[in-house]
């Protein structure tokens, strides 16, 4: 463990000085963008679990959740739902592929970042196009 | 001049060497391998949930109260809310830099992430136990 004298000068230590130096990339704003959609699917989560406990439970319970399934807001909530799993999952894949050592360069870094971008918003379209198609 | 190192490690000891006693690595790890059974788990779960979407009771019984179905998002709950735990663990590590506060919060993520996959489970069987 750390002793006082050290935990004083570490709180006067700068923090890394990410995003007031930094030009703000594609890559960075994707790396940004796979924590915002990881956080978000925890509350989505949260979200689902309410509504599947009241679609198990019924009565007075799905009166109270059920909104959140259904309607615009509800329509919204799942549609973003999907989008970040999307989204993380394409980040998750990108990161499996640097651990690789894979599109590491300048070029495939973007690459990868385009791709983690408009591949999310492909795959969420796709999936809603079909899931209409489907009835 | 050359200083001596004097590296202790609460693991391996005085001396030893350079070990490290934190768990970051357990932790990429960890993160790696869930993502690799969350990823087809996370598309057949976003193809259900879109399902869910402007149904009934009745709707939603018929969308997900099968076998395969409960099974896919049963498994997408529990191990997506492991891996969730440990992410938000990682965001809570890296902003809250009040030792209580982080604590706390620590805490809270834990409670939090085992309530969600419990509600989800358990929901999930209630919709498609057999009538």
């Amino acid at each position: 463990m750390a002793n006082a004298g050290t935990d004083e000068r570490a709180a006067k230590r700068p923090l890394s000085p990410h995003l007031t130096i930094f030009k703000p990339w594609l890559t960075m704003a994707m790396s940004m963008a796979h924590r915002i959609t990881g956080a978000g699917l925890y509350i989505g989560m949260a979200l689902m679990a309410l509504f599947l406990l009241g679609s198990g439970v019924g009565g007075w319970l799905h009166a109270l959740t059920g909104w959140l399934a259904s309607g615009f807001i509800g329509g919204m909530i799942v549609f973003l739902i999907t989008w970040a799993i999307f989204h993380h999952m394409l980040g998750g894949i990108r990161h499996a592929l640097w651990d690789r050592g894979l599109y590491m360069d300048a070029q495939g870094r973007e690459l990868l970042a385009q791709a983690s971008l408009y591949g999310g918003v492909g795959l969420t379209v796709l999936l809603w196009v079909l899931k209409s198609l489907a009835g | 001049m050359s200083v001596p190192t004097h590296f202790e490690s609460g693991r391996s000891g005085q001396g030893a060497a350079y070990v490290s006693d934190h768990e970051g690595s357990a932790h990429a790890r960890f993160m790696r391998v869930s993502s690799y059974v969350l990823a087809p788990l996370g598309l057949l779960s976003a193809w259900h949930l879109a399902g869910l979407v402007g149904k009934d009771l009745d709707g939603v019984r018929a969308e997900i109260g099968h076998p395969l179905p409960a099974i896919v998002l049963i498994l997408f709950a529990v191990i997506g809310m492991i891996h969730a735990r440990q992410g938000a663990n990682e965001i809570i590590e890296d902003y809250v830099h009040d030792d209580a506060l982080r604590e706390k919060a620590l805490y809270w993520n834990r409670i939090a992430s085992i309530a969600i996959a419990c509600a989800w489970t358990f929901a999930i069987m209630l919709i498609a136990a057999p009538k």
